[in-house]
């Protein structure tokens, strides 16, 4: 049997449009290609 | 068109006296890589460029032989995909290329994903691709569509600027963008959705669940796509104890996306997920195996626009029609009531004046009564005056003619007398309106005193006039002669003549008789037998 306050609690709010620069500036856009080739450039430095 | 090779100089290959550029490549995958997002091709979601080597032959043909290139990421230099080490910088790209390859291989899982509708399942696998390599474009595009399709059009919104913001040129997402911003409304619209999602999900929390319901009812109208609007009412109701409803809103929602766990999982709750995902089920194998039998160059994209929502026009209808009722049942009466009130008391009003005027009418039929009896009253008294009056007009006009015969006597010859003036004067004397017996002696008096003289007066005046043959002129003279003396048999006899002569036989005759029976012993009567016999 689910729980329906905890179910309720788990929404989140959508984001509106009016937000939609705060999405993109906090968008992670990190990716392995950039973790490694920050690893490269250290080992190069060391 | 412009070339949107890896090789920034590289032209089409194919055209006919293309420049080859500086590095001897040319694109022979421009159109998959610009529909790329749309129609799923694995080789345009990669960052591999399908070039050509130009062999630079004779007749500067295309050569079929079509070679993978990559970009560094040290250096950005295109690097064939067969080498290991970037010509430029030397960099070993062995793991880079693994990774890549990685990525493409997620992102075309989660386009297979995407086209049965495991749309939970094909974000998760996307979303790894853009982790291994944030510059595949291709799968950005395609998980911004996604989300899209779900409702989330700011999430979406945000990919495809991502998007973008790497692939500046060429890019898919320009599409999905500008059909968003020429069509106002609709992003109006879908704003409205999510701000209304959002009050709703605040009601719900606050237990407002009757509030939050209507709102998320408004909420599914307007955007039928919408997973967590689908899912958060479905949760309400199932909370209020309405699972019919909530099964509805969540097999909408497990059409929409057939792995979300969310819906799967309050299904399950429900002890409906058996019978809804069998049904469900055969209908997407079905689905599938159409769309795999169809040509892998034209998918069919998830996305579809909305159909046109006809209970919005129904409850309209059902709107007005209350409204129409409501102005029957409640206005209506009262307005009836006010008028009759108004009727009641304008009754009232004219029965009192009525009454009234019942009154006035007696009291003026009486009065009237009374004024009648005063009119009599008055017109005995001038009646009563009027015979006084007729009596005196009798005396004087036997005052006058006394008068006029006292002068006649007065002028001492009795041969000179003018009778017919008096006679014509006691004529207007009527004798039984006389009532002293002293005034009717006068006139008889008078009468036999000049009477007889007038009618003979006359009788000489109209003989002359019957002469000179004036019939009618006589006949008037003589009649009045005949009016003051009835045995002025001369007087008759020229009557009779006179009619004779105008030809009126019949009064001619009558005057003849009467010599002929009151003057029978007359030279007149055998003169008026003989006039007669001529007339017979």
């Amino acid at each position: 049997m689910i729980n329906f306050d905890e179910e309720i609690a788990k929404f989140q709010p959508s984001p509106e449009v009016d937000e939609a620069e705060d999405v993109i500036n906090n968008n992670e856009l990190s990716d392995i290609t950039d973790i490694i080739k920050t690893m490269l450039k250290e080992l190069k430095a060391k | 068109m412009k070339n949107t090779c890896a090789m920034p100089d590289a032209p089409l290959c194919g055209e006919a006296g293309s420049d080859f550029g500086s590095l001897g490549w040319c694109c022979v995958s421009k159109i998959e890589t610009q529909n790329t997002a749309k129609r799923g091709g694995q080789n345009g979601a990669m960052i591999f460029q399908t070039c050509s080597r130009e062999t630079r032959g004779e007749n500067r043909k295309i050569y079929g032989k079509v070679e993978m290139i990559m970009i560094c990421p040290m250096c950005g230099n295109a690097v064939t995909a067969k080498r290991n080490r970037c010509e430029k910088c030397g960099e070993d790209l062995t793991i880079f290329r693994k990774m890549y390859l990685l990525a493409n291989r997620y992102y075309n899982e989660g386009l297979e994903r995407a086209k049965v509708r495991d749309l939970s399942g094909a974000v998760l696998v996307l979303k790894k691709s853009l982790e291994l390599n944030k510059r595949n474009t291709s799968a950005r595009n395609l998980l911004g569509l996604i989300y899209y399709e779900v409702g989330e059009t700011v999430s979406a919104l945000s990919e495809w600027v991502i998007s973008k913001h790497f692939q500046a040129e060429e890019n898919d997402a320009d599409d999905y963008i500008e059909a968003l911003r020429s069509n106002p409304t609709k992003l109006e619209t879908l704003n409205q959705t999510i701000r209304k999602y959002n009050a709703a999900l605040q009601s719900s929390k606050q237990g407002n669940d009757d509030l939050a319901i209507i709102q998320l009812r408004k909420v599914t109208n307007l955007n039928s796509h919408f997973v967590k609007a689908l899912q958060l009412l479905a949760l309400l109701y199932m909370k209020n104890g309405e699972t019919d409803k909530a099964v509805k809103c969540l097999t909408k929602a497990n059409k929409i996306d057939v792995s979300n766990t969310t819906t799967l999982k309050y299904l399950q709750e429900l002890g409906e997920m058996s019978a809804s995902l069998k049904e469900d089920g055969k209908a997407a194998d079905r689905e599938n195996i159409r769309k795999n039998q169809e040509p892998a160059l034209f998918p069919q994209t998830s996305y579809k626009e909305d159909k046109p929502n006809v209970w919005v026009f129904v409850n309209l209808i059902l709107g007005i029609a209350i409204g129409i009722l409501g102005v029957f049942f409640l206005i209506v009466p009262t307005v009836e009531g006010k008028y009759k009130n108004q009727l009641k008391k304008q009754e009232v009003e004219y029965s009192a004046q009525l009454n009234k005027n019942s009154q006035n009418l007696t009291s003026l039929q009486k009065e009237n009564t009374d004024l009648q009896q005063k009119a009599e009253d008055l017109q005995t008294q001038i009646d009563e005056l009027g015979e006084a009056e007729s009596d005196d007009t009798v005396y004087i006009e036997l005052f006058k003619s006394a008068s006029l015969y006292m002068e006649e006597l007065m002028s001492g010859n009795t041969n000179d007398m003018d009778y017919v003036k008096v006679a014509d004067a006691l004529a207007k004397v009527e004798p039984n309106e006389l009532d002293k017996q002293e005034a009717k002696d006068l006139y008889s008096q008078i009468k036999e005193g000049t009477f007889t003289e007038a009618s003979d007066e006359l009788y000489d005046d109209g003989h002359d006039l019957y002469s000179s043959g004036k019939y009618e002129e006589a006949l008037e003279t003589l009649s009045k002669a005949y009016e003051y003396d009835s045995k002025n048999v001369d007087a008759i006899y020229f009557i009779g003549r006179s009619y004779h002569q105008l030809s009126d036989y019949e009064n001619a005759k009558k005057y003849y008789d009467i010599i002929i029976e009151k003057f029978s012993d007359t030279g007149r009567a055998s003169e008026a037998q003989q006039r007669l016999a001529e007339l017979d």
